[in-house]
C-alpha cells in the first residue's frame, strides 16, 4: 500500500502531471471550488448548487441528457461522414457498406439513428418539465424562447438526416414533409394567394428547400449540408446562449412565492 | 444529516459500478460482434484454408508414393553417386589449380570492366548535360565539347566491348570446368522439382490473407463480395464439394466465357453482392431486397440479359427449352415481348371458320378446348354457354353461314377408297407432325393439331380444299401442299373422316338454325374484350389495335420493333425486375410468398386468381411448364447492361453490318411456300433443326442422289436416330423418321415452265454451296487411281472406321451407313469433312484423326467407290 | 404474426413505444409532485425545494451527471445492439409506398391533413404552435407556481398546455404511427393492413346540411358567417365573462395580451372542433372561398 502511495505521489510530482492539473486536490473548500471553475468543461456550473439540482426528481436530468445525446450524435455523425458521399449514386450503397464493410459501421449507424430519436423524445420531455415547474417565468422568459427554437432545430436536424440514406423510407418521408411546403400561403405554388405572386413549382418555397421541383440529387446535397453543417452550427451557438442564460438567470429555478 | 448523505452516496456508488461494468461488457460485446459476429466469412476462409491444406498434403503424399513407385529414389541415389564421383574428379589438384587461376583471372577482368563501364556512364552523363546547355544557349563551345565527349564515348565503348568479350571467354572456360557436376546437379533438381513445387504450395497455402474479396465493376457499380465466403468458386481444382467451398459448376462454360473479374457474380445470379454479414442477406432472401439469388438452372434466365439469340448457346439449354414455350403458347400475341413481335399467328385463321367446323364442336371447343384433345394449346376463357354461343355466332356469321353441323358418319365411303387413303396417310408421314391418339407428332417445332377426332370437327368439303391447297385458306400455314391428285385427296379425306371420329360428338344443329343479330353484337364485344384477334386472324379485325402489357425492356432492346402495336395484356418487358411493391397480390397477399417469382408462377397457375375483373385465360399449364415459363419471364429485366456485355443476335449483327437477312427468292421461294421445307430443315439460318441443315447441301450432295431421294425418301442414318434407346434423352418414343413424300416433279411451278424438282435442284446447286468445299480433289503425282483406292481401303481398316460406320452389313452403328456414300456425297465434301468434321456440324461425334492431305485423298477416293449398284 | 406486434416492432416504431412509456412515466411523476406540493401549499408549508441548502458542485453534481451519462450510454448501446436501423429499398420516385408517412414527430401534422387543407395543417398551424410556445412566458402573467410543480395555483395554464402537448401533439403522433394504414385509413391494432381496402365515406360541406351549395354565393356567405362568428364570438365571450366576474384580470392582461391569448386558444380549440365535425358529422369544409377552404 505504501509503495502505491509512493507511485501516485511521484506521479503527482511529475512535471507533466502538474502542468495539466496545476495543483493537488486535497478536498478542501478551496479545492472543490477550484475543481469547478478551473475546468473549462465544468465551469458552466456554479461552485455550489442547490440540493434540488442534485436530486433527480426536480429536473429529471433532461436538459443534460439532451446535451449528452447531442454530443453522442456529433461524434458518431462525424465518423459516419468519413464513409458517406451525398450523391444519389453512392449514398445508398455507402449506407449498405456501413453494415457490410466498415469496422463498427453497424453500431455507429444504430447509435446515430437511435440517438437521434432519443434526443427528440428527451427534448420534448425537457420542455414539459420546464413548463410544469413554471421555470419559464421571470426572469427566464427569454431562455424559454431559446429553448423553443432549439426544439425546432432538433426536429429539423432529425428531419434532414432522414433523407441521407437515400432509401424509400427517407425519400418518401421527405417528399411528404416538403410537399406541405408547397402549400405555404403566398409562397408555395399550391398555397392560397400564390397565383398573385406568380408562384410556380419552380420558384416556390419547396423548390428552395429541395433545390428542385422533386426530391433528387440537389435535395440530398442540401439536406446533407443542413444536417451536417448549418443546423448543428446554429444549434451549438444557441446552446451556448441557452446554458449561459441558465447560469445568469440564477441556475436551476427555485420556488419563488 | 451527514449519515444520510453517506448512505445516499454509497448507493450511488453501486449504481455507478453496476452501470460502468455493464457499459464495459457491452463494449466488449460490440468489439467481439464486429470482429466475428458480423464477419462470418473469416471462419469460412479459415475452413477453406484447412481443407486446402489437407488436399495439398494428400497430393504431396501421393506424389511421393508415385515417385518412389516409379523408381525415383533408386535413380536419385544413382545420380547422387555419380555426382560425388564428378565432385571428386573436380577436387583433384590439377583441376583445382586451374579453377583458382581462372577465378582470379575472371575477377581481374571483371574489375577492369566495371571501371570502364563507370567511365562510360560518366561520359554519357556529361554529354547529356552539355547537350542540354547547347540546346538552350546554342553556343558553339558546347557543341565543340559535345564532339570531344562523343569521341571519348566511342573510344571507351569499344574498350568496354573488348573487355566484355575477355570476361565472357574466361567465364566459358570456368563453366566448362564445372560442367560435369552442374549437369548432374540440374538433373537431380529436375527430378525433385515436382515434389518441391508441391511442398512450396503447402507452405504458401497458409499465407493467403483473410480478407473481404471483392469484384468491383465500375460502370454498373457492382461490388460483389461473394467470394469472401465462396472462396474456391473460381479455383482450378475442387477442394470440397460442400458450400460455400465448391467450384463453380461447369465453369468451362460459364466462368471461362464470363471472366468473373469483368462480370462479377450478381450480374447473372442476382442477390445482394455487397452483403457480407450473413448468407440470407448476401443471397438477398431478406425484406427490402427485391432480388433473391438465382440458383441452378434458374440462373440461365440471366442469359437473356445479354444474348440476343440464345439458339445453340452452350450452357443455356434449360432456358432455350423454356423459351420454346413462349412460342408454343404465343404469349407475345397479347403481351409485348421484344423479339417476339408478330401477332395473329398462333392460332388458325378464323375468317372462314364457319365453312370449316361444326357449330356444336365450336361451342364445346370454346367452353373447354382440352376436353376435345388434351394437348390443345388454346386456353380456357371460362366462357358461359351463352357467351360461347355468342362468339360462335359472330364467327359463323362473319363466314356467311349459320348455326349448322355436318355429320360425316352418315354416308360411309367405299372401303377400297379408305384403304387407299390409309396407304397415302402413311406414305405422306402425316403422323410426323400430327398426332393421333398419342401416336406421332414427333416434330414438336411445328405445332400441328391432334387429328384423332377431326372427323367430327370439320366437314369433308373443307378438308378436301384444305389438303389441295392449304395456303388458299390460311396463307402462311405450316401445312405443306403435297401435290396429290384429286383422287388421292378424296381417298385421304375418306380415310380421315371415317378413321378419326369422336364417339362422344353430338350434333345439335344438323338442321341449320338462324343467328340472332343481338348475339352477334355480343359476340363481337366478347372477342374484343378478350382479344381473340391476338392469336387468330379474324375477319374485320385484321387491323385491330392490340391491347396488352409487355414482358421485356432491356437486354435485346435493339430488337424492339418500332412498329410494334399495343397488345391486350400487360407489358412484360421488365416483369423480371419489376419492384415487388408494384405487383398486385390482391386477395392472395397473405396466401403466397410476396416475391416476384411466386407472383409470376401463381399468375400462370391461376391467371384470374388475384382479383376480380382479370381477363387472362387459363392455359392449364403443367407445373413443370409453369416453372419453365416463369424462369423465362424472370429474365425479362430492365437491368443495367453495359453495351460491352451485349451479344447481339445474328440478325442484329447482319442489320448493323447492313446485310439484309437471308430470304428465299425466285422460283424456289414459290416451292418452299408450298412444301414448307423449313418446317424440318434449316436453310441458311431459317427453319427448324428437326432434320439436317441444308445450307451447304449443294456442295455436299450429288444431284442424282437428291433427285432420287426426293422421289423416294429413305432412311439415311436409322441407328443414329435410335440413340434415345440409351436413355440419354427423354421425350417422345422414336419413330422411323424419314421425310414425307411430297410428290415433287409432277407439277410445274406456277408462272414458269420448270418442274418443281428442277427448281429445287437448281437452287441447291446455285445457292446452297460454299467455297470451302472444292469441286475436285488436289492431284497426287505418281499414283494411279487404283493405288489411291487401295491405300484408302488400307487406311479405312487401319483407323477402325468400321467401328462406327457400316458398309454393307459389316461395321458399327454409331455413324451413318456408308454403303452408298459414293452416290450420295460429293468428293469435295468428304475430303473437307475428313479434315475437320466439326467445321460443318459443330456437335458431331466423329473424332478428328488429324489426317494428312494425302491420307484424305486416299480415303476420299476409296469412299467414292462405295456405291449401291443401281437397281 | 399479430398485426399489432408487427407494427410496434418495426425498428423506427420502437422509438415511439419508448416515447409512450417515457412520456407516461414523466407525466405521472410530474403530476404526483404537483399534487404533493399542492397539499403542502394548502397546509401553508414550504414546497419541495423551497428551503434548499447549497451543496458543492464538485463532486455531488458532477458525480450524478457522470452516472446519468453512463446510464444513457448503456441504454442507447443496448438499443443499438438489439435493433438495427432500418434501410429499405433504394429510393425510387416511381413507387409510392402506401402509406407514405412523414418522420414520426411530424405525423401529428400529417394526421391534421385529414381535417385541414395542407396550407393550414402543414404551414399555418405549425407556425402558430411555435409562435404560441414562444409567447407562453409573455402571456402567462400568473406570478405563482414559479420554480416548483403545482397544479392548483395554475390550473388553466397546466390544463391547456397538457391538452395541447399530450392530446394534440403526442396522441396524434401515436395515432399516425399505429392506427393509420394504407390509404391513411384507420386500422385498429388487431386489424390487418389491407392494401386493397376501400372505404366509402361521403363527406359534405357544412352548408350542404341546410341544403345550400357551399360553392355558391349564399354558401360562401354562410360559411364566412360561421367562421367569422366563431372567431369574433370567441374573442368577445371571454371578455364579457371576465368583465363581469374578474375585471381586475383584464386590466392586468391589457389589450394586446388578451387578444393574443384568446386568438391562440380559439385557434387551438378549432382543431378538436373540426375533428369532431369531420369524424362525427362527415363535414369536409366549413367555408369555401375561391382562394382557400377552411
Amino acid at each position: 500500500m505504501k509503495s502505491l502511495n509512493d507511485i501516485t505521489g511521484s506521479v503527482k510530482k511529475n512535471l507533466i502531471w502538474k502542468s495539466i492539473f496545476r495543483r493537488d486536490y486535497r478536498n478542501t473548500v478551496r479545492d472543490r471550488a477550484q475543481a469547478v471553475f478551473g475546468n473549462v468543461f465544468l465551469h458552466l456550473h456554479p461552485v455550489q448548487v442547490r440540493e434540488s439540482a442534485v436530486k433527480l426528481r426536480f429536473t429529471w436530468g433532461m436538459g443534460g441528457i439532451t446535451f449528452f445525446a447531442f454530443i453522442i450524435l456529433v461524434i458518431t455523425g462525424v465518423v459516419l461522414m468519413f464513409y458517406y458521399h451525398p450523391s444519389i449514386d453512392q449514398a445508398y450503397t455507402d449506407i449498405k457498406d456501413l453494415e457490410f464493410q466498415v469496422p463498427f459501421g453497424v453500431i455507429l449507424r444504430n447509435l446515430h439513428r437511435w440517438g437521434a430519436h432519443f434526443m427528440v423524445i428527451v427534448v420534448m420531455i425537457h420542455m414539459f418539465r420546464v413548463f410544469m415547474t413554471g421555470s419559464y417565468k421571470a426572469p427566464r422568459q427569454f431562455n424559454w424562447g431559446i429553448g423553443v427554437i432549439l426544439l425546432v432545430m432538433t426536429f429539423l436536424l432529425s428531419f434532414t438526416g432522414y433523407l441521407t440514406p437515400w432509401d424509400q423510407l427517407g425519400f418518401w418521408a421527405i417528399t411528404v414533409g416538403t410537399n406541405m411546403g408547397a402549400a405555404t400561403p403566398l409562397l408555395g405554388y399550391q398555397g392560397p394567394f400564390s397565383e398573385y405572386l406568380h408562384i410556380t413549382p419552380y420558384n416556390d418555397v419547396r423548390f428552395a428547400l429541395l433545390g428542385g421541383a422533386q426530391v433528387g440529387g440537389n435535395a440530398l446535397l442540401r439536406s446533407y449540408i443542413w444536417h451536417c453543417v448549418a443546423i448543428p452550427l446554429f444549434a451549438t451557438i444557441l446552446m451556448f446562449v441557452h446554458f449561459w442564460r441558465v447560469r445568469k438567470d440564477g441556475g436551476i429555478s427555485k420556488p419563488q412565492k | 444529516m451527514a449519515n444520510e448523505n453517506k448512505n445516499n452516496s454509497s448507493y450511488r456508488v453501486y449504481v455507478f459500478v453496476f452501470f460502468s461494468v455493464l457499459l464495459l461488457a457491452l463494449s466488449v460485446w460490440v468489439v467481439w460482434d464486429d470482429e466475428f459476429g458480423l464477419r462470418p466469412w473469416k471462419k469460412y476462409q479459415e475452413d477453406y484454408k484447412a481443407l486446402k491444406q489437407d488436399k495439398l498434403e494428400k497430393d504431396y503424399r501421393r506424389a511421393v508414393v508415385d515417385f518412389q513407385r516409379a523408381g525415383g529414389h533408386k535413380k536419385l541415389a544413382e545420380l547422387e553417386a555419380k555426382l560425388s564421383k564428378a565432385e571428386a574428379a573436380f577436387q583433384s589438384k590439377e583441376n583445382q589449380d586451374k579453377y583458382t587461376k581462372l577465378n582470379s583471372q575472371f575477377e581481374a577482368a571483371h574489375d577492369v570492366l566495371t571501371k570502364s563501364q563507370k567511365e562510360l556512364r560518366d561520359l554519357r552523363g556529361q554529354f547529356l548535360e552539355t547537350e542540354y546547355y547547347y540546346t538552350k544557349t546554342q553556343q558553339p563551345e558546347y557543341k565543340a565539347k559535345m564532339d570531344v565527349l562523343q569521341r571519348s564515348i566511342d573510344a571507351v565503348g569499344l574498350r568496354v566491348a573488348a573487355q566484355q568479350k575477355v570476361e565472357e571467354s574466361i567465364k566459358g572456360s570456368l563453366s566448362a570446368l564445372t560442367a560435369g557436376t552442374a549437369g548432374i546437379r540440374a538433373e537431380i533438381e529436375n527430378m525433385k522439382n515436382g515434389l518441391e513445387e508441391k511442398k512450396e504450395k503447402i507452405a504458401n497455402n497458409g499465407k493467403f490473407p483473410i480478407e473481404i474479396k471483392q469484384i468491383h465493376i465500375k460502370d454498373i457499380d457492382k461490388a460483389d463480395r461473394c467470394q469472401s465466403c465462396h472462396i474456391g468458386i473460381d479455383g482450378k481444382s475442387q477442394v470440397s464439394n460442400k458450400q460455400p467451398f465448391t467450384r463453380h459448376p461447369a465453369s468451362f462454360v460459364y466462368l471461362d466465357h464470363h471472366d468473373p473479374a469483368k462480370f462479377g457474380c450478381t450480374f447473372c445470379h442476382r442477390g445482394q453482392g455487397r452483403a457480407t454479414t450473413s448468407a440470407e442477406k448476401a443471397h438477398g432472401n431478406v425484406k427490402h431486397w427485391d432480388e433473391p439469388m438465382l440458383q441452378g438452372d434458374m440462373t440461365q434466365t440471366s442469359c437473356l440479359n445479354c444474348h440476343g439469340d440464345i439458339k445453340n448457346l452452350r450452357g443455356a439449354e434449360s432456358i432455350i427449352k423454356s423459351t420454346e414455350l413462349i412460342k408454343k403458347y404465343g404469349c407475345y400475341s397479347c403481351h409485348k415481348i421484344p423479339g417476339y413481335e408478330t401477332v395473329g399467328d398462333v392460332g388458325p385463321v378464323l375468317t372462314q371458320v364457319g365453312t370449316k367446323v361444326n357449330y356444336s364442336w365450336a361451342i364445346n371447343w370454346l367452353l373447354d378446348p382440352k376436353k376435345y384433345f388434351a394437348t390443345a394449346r388454346m386456353p380456357k376463357f371460362y366462357f358461359t354457354q351463352d357467351q360461347a354461343e355468342s362468339i360462335a355466332d359472330y364467327l359463323f356469321s362473319m363466314s356467311g353461314t349459320t348455326r349448322h353441323d355436318v355429320d360425316n358418319t352418315k354416308n360411309k365411303p367405299d372401303a377400297k377408297l379408305i384403304e387407299e387413303g390409309k396407304a397415302l396417310w402413311a406414305q405422306s408421314r402425316c403422323n410426323l407432325c400430327h398426332a393421333t391418339g398419342g401416336r406421332g407428332g414427333n416434330n414438336t417445332k411445328v405445332y400441328a393439331p391432334d387429328l384423332s377426332k377431326v372427323g367430327s370437327k370439320v366437314n369433308k368439303e373443307w378438308m378436301f380444299n384444305w389438303i389441295k391447297n392449304p395456303n388458299a385458306y390460311f396463307p402462311g400455314t405450316k401445312m405443306p401442299r403435297f401435290r396429290f391428285t384429286d383422287e388421292q385427296i378424296n381417298s385421304l379425306v375418306a380415310y380421315i373422316t371415317t378413321e378419326y371420329q369422336d364417339e362422344e360428338a353430338e350434333y345439335k344443329y344438323v338442321q341449320p338454325a338462324e343467328i340472332k343479330p343481338a348475339s352477334i353484337a355480343k359476340g363481337k364485344d366478347l372477342i374484343q374484350k378478350y382479344g381473340c384477334y391476338g392469336c387468330h386472324k379474324l375477319q374485320g379485325m385484321e387491323d385491330m389495335v392490340q391491347v396488352a402489357p409487355s414482358l421485356k425492356k432491356q437486354g435485346v432492346t435493339f430488337l424492339r420493333n418500332t412498329e410494334m402495336r399495343e397488345k391486350i395484356g400487360m407489358e412484360l418487358s421488365s416483369i423480371g425486375s419489376k419492384p415487388v411493391e408494384m405487383l398486385d397480390f390482391g386477395k392472395l397477399k397473405k396466401a403466397i410468398p410476396n416475391d416476384r417469382l411466386s407472383y409470376i408462377k401463381q399468375k400462370l397457375r391461376d391467371p384470374r386468381g388475384y382479383r376480380l375483373g382479370l381477363r387472362m385465360p387459363n392455359f392449364r399449364l403443367a407445373e413443370s411448364e409453369i416453372n419453365e415459363l416463369a424462369s423465362v419471364l424472370y429474365g425479362f429485366t430492365d437491368a443495367n447492361v453495359p453495351t460491352r456485355f451485349l451479344v447481339p443476335s445474328r440478325q442484329e449483327l447482319d442489320r448493323m453490318a447492313g446485310v439484309s437477312s437471308y430470304k428465299f427468292t425466285g422460283d424456289f421461294a414459290k416451292v418452299i411456300a408450298d412444301v414448307k421445307c423449313t418446317n424440318c430443315h434449316s436453310i441458311r439460318g431459317i427453319g427448324a433443326d428437326y432434320a439436317p441443315d441444308l445450307s451447304i447441301a449443294g456442295s455436299k450432295l450429288q444431284e442424282g442422289w437428291i433427285r432420287n431421294f426426293l422421289a423416294n425418301p429413305d432412311v439415311i442414318r436409322p441407328l443414329l436416330q435410335q440413340m434415345p434407346k440409351l436413355g440419354l434423352t427423354s421425350g417422345k418414343p422414336p419413330a422411323k423418321v424419314t421425310m414425307p413424300k411430297f410428290n415433287l416433279g409432277k407439277q410445274k411451278v406456277e408462272d414458269t415452265n420448270r418442274s418443281d424438282v428442277d427448281v429445287v435442284i437448281n437452287f441447291f446447286q446455285q445457292e446452297l454451296v460454299t467455297s470451302d468445299i472444292p469441286k475436285v480433289l488436289p492431284q497426287l503425282k505418281g499414283t494411279t487411281q487404283d493405288e489411291l483406292i487401295a491405300k484408302g481401303k488400307q487406311l479405312y481398316d487401319l483407323k477402325g472406321c468400321k467401328a462406327c460406320h457400316q458398309v454393307g452389313t459389316d461395321g458399327g452403328a454409331l455413324g451413318p451407313n456408308l454403303t452408298n456414300v459414293g452416290n450420295r456425297l460429293t468428293q469435295g465434301f468428304i475430303f473437307k469433312h475428313l479434315e475437320n468434321a466439326r467445321k460443318f456440324k459443330p456437335d458431331i461425334v466423329e473424332p478428328n484423326y488429324g489426317f494428312t492431305e494425302a491420307e484424305r485423298i486416299y480415303l476420299t477416293n476409296f469412299l467414292m467407290t462405295l456405291k449401291l449398284s443401281a437397281k | 404474426m399479430n398485426p399489432f406486434i408487427e407494427i410496434i416492432t418495426q425498428p423506427d416504431n420502437i422509438a415511439i413505444v419508448i416515447m409512450v412509456f417515457m412520456v407516461t412515466f414523466f407525466m405521472v411523476w410530474a403530476f404526483q409532485q404537483a399534487f404533493q406540493n399542492d397539499r403542502l401549499l394548502a397546509a401553508g408549508l414550504p414546497v419541495d425545494g423551497e428551503n434548499d441548502r447549497f451543496v458543492d458542485t464538485f463532486k455531488p453534481l458532477v458525480r450524478i451527471e457522470l452516472i446519468i451519462a453512463i446510464v444513457v450510454m448503456v441504454g442507447l448501446t443496448i438499443w443499438s445492439i438489439a435493433v438495427d436501423a432500418p434501410l429499405e429499398e433504394i429510393a425510387n420516385p416511381t413507387i409510392t409506398p402506401n402509406p407514405a408517412k412523414a418522420p414520426w414527430y411530424f405525423l401529428g401534422l400529417q394526421e391534421l391533413l385529414v381535417y385541414f387543407d395542407p396550407w393550414l395543417a402543414g404551414v399555418v398551424l405549425p407556425s402558430l404552435i411555435v409562435v404560441g410556445l414562444l409567447a407562453i412566458p409573455y402571456i402567462d402573467i400568473n406570478p405563482k407556481g414559479n420554480g416548483y410543480y403545482t397544479f392548483s395555483e395554475r390550473k388553466y395554464a397546466v390544463i391547456i398546455f397538457s391538452f395541447g402537448f399530450f392530446v394534440l401533439w403526442l396522441l396524434l403522433i401515436v395515432i399516425g404511427v399505429f392506427f393509420r394504414g394504407p390509404g391513411w385509413l384507420w386500422y385498429w391494432p388487431w386489424q390487418e393492413w389491407d392494401h386493397s381496402r376501400v372505404v366509402f365515406e361521403p363527406t359534405r360541406d357544412l352548408t350542404a346540411l341546410i341544403g345550400i351549395d357551399s360553392r355558391s354565393l349564399p354558401g360562401f356567405i354562410i360559411g364566412a358567417l360561421v367562421v367569422g362568428s366563431y372567431m369574433v364570438g370567441g374573442m368577445i365571450a371571454p371578455y364579457r365573462y371576465w368583465k363581469k366576474n374578474n375585471p381586475e384580470l383584464l386590466t392586468q392582461l391589457g389589450m394586446v395580451r388578451y387578444v393574443t391569448i384568446v386568438f391562440l386558444f380559439i385557434t387551438m380549440m378549432a382543431i378538436p372542433i373540426k375533428m369532431v365535425l369531420r369524424l362525427v358529422f362527415l363535414i369536409k369544409y366549413v367555408w369555401i372561398t375561391p382562394w382557400f377552404s377552411v
